[in-house]
């Protein structure tokens, strides 16, 4: 199978790319934590809790410890980041095994037309998007040069891609020194950095839209 | 298995899931210690630079009014600084303004958001904009979206932290 049928081609969604596809919105919305009593077995299927914490001293702190400073500081931090970012990749691997990807797929590509004006082709670059940043702009290109979108799709959809890059790998990837400090699940955060991908994608349709005119005036000149 | 494959993904030979985890929590690994750890040693270094060099006390002063604008203290542009070269060295900056008391919990979740909406914008313009082809004519807006999307996403983290209370 080329890339371009698989572009073309609706992808077969086994329930177990469903299932996935919800274990991974539990896992990363932040819904299952905190949970008490009877219901606290659910909070295994919370993210955090699943990468648990690591053992404190005395005072509370731990191995990191306090006051560090510069490049030792850094790399002390980059230690207690580290296996929350094994468990997360190693998990996300099995989810998209299962067929996560294509479940997002069958989901996301009715709603490409209404939120970015572009053709439901882009559904498997867009979800790719969401966890890589290079395999999407190789199909963004090969979309266009199969005619299946124009110069003026290609360039919304690339902003779409640009700001905010990759935003389910990226923060899972590059913002693991924040996520413990947040007050906001890592679920919503992705959401709310999606829908300004969105916005910033629309300025750049409405300016699109609105030089349409002129800009073929004068490549008719 | 699922039956649903990408051409790259298909297996030779059956995996369990298991190896697969394993295959993934290795990226994961290489991810700690070859993407984090760099951008994260640069980020914390930017900030004992500028810390020790007296110059984010000027950053504080200078652009205390912008970042104001966002519930932010003018320390907060460091971040934004790093956040442009990398997304975890921006991350990492304002880990650090948290641990050193310069920002609360919840301007940390607002600085979240440009770290990531306007973060790496140098490297990936060549991994995204230029591999896409895109049209260049468009460069400097392709540059401005990003700076715009921050700068809204970080004011509707602000309304909804104010909203629950939280700021």
């Amino acid at each position: 199978m080329s890339t371009e049928q698989a572009m073309k081609q609706k992808p077969v969604v086994t329930w177990k790319g469903w299932l996935a596809l919800l274990i991974m919105c539990c896992m990363f919305s932040g819904l299952f934590t905190g949970f008490e009593g009877a219901l606290k077995p659910l909070n295994v299927l919370d993210f955090n809790t699943m990468v648990g914490s690591f053992g404190v001293d005395a005072d509370g702190v731990n191995f990191q410890g306090k006051n560090g400073t510069g490049a030792r500081d850094g790399f002390m931090f980059t230690i207690t980041l580290v296996p929350g970012c094994i468990f997360a990749m190693g998990f996300l691997e099995v989810l998209t095994r299962m067929g996560c990807m294509e479940a997002a797929q069958v989901a996301f590509t009715p709603i490409l037309k209404p939120i970015l004006g572009i053709p439901g082709a882009c559904g498997l670059a867009f979800i790719n998007a969401l966890n890589s940043s290079d395999i999407a702009a190789v199909l963004t290109k090969q979309l266009y040069d199969d005619g299946m979108i124009t110069d003026d799709e290609r360039s919304v959809f690339v902003a779409y891609q640009y700001a905010g890059s990759a935003p389910i790998g990226n923060m899972i990837g590059t913002q693991a020194a924040l996520l413990p400090i947040i007050n906001l699940a890592m679920g919503p955060m992705i959401l709310l950095i999606i829908v300004c991908k969105i916005f910033g994608a629309n300025l750049l349709r409405i300016y699109l839209k609105m030089t349409k005119k002129s800009r073929t005036a004068k490549e008719a000149k | 298995m699922s039956t649903a494959k990408t051409p790259a993904a298909a297996p030779a030979k059956k995996e369990n899931f298991i190896d697969v985890f394993f295959a993934g929590a290795r990226k994961g690994l290489g991810i700690g210690f070859n993407t984090i750890m760099p951008a994260m040693v640069m980020g914390y270094v930017l900030v004992q630079a500028l810390k020790v060099s007296g110059i984010m006390d000027v950053l504080a002063t200078v652009f205390a009014p912008v970042m104001g604008l966002f519930g932010l203290p003018g320390e907060a542009f460091a971040v934004l600084i790093s956040a442009f070269f990398a997304k975890a060295a921006g991350a990492a900056a304002a880990a650090n303004l948290y641990t050193a008391g310069v920002i609360t919990a919840p301007q940390a979740t607002i600085l979240l958001m440009p770290c990531m909406l306007m973060g790496t914008l140098i490297g990936h313009y060549a991994r995204i904009v230029l591999v896409s082809e895109a049209n260049p004519k468009l460069t400097p807006i392709f540059f401005a979206i990003p700076l715009i999307d921050s700068a809204v996403g970080m004011i509707i983290v602000r309304i909804i932290l104010t909203a629950m209370g939280l700021m």
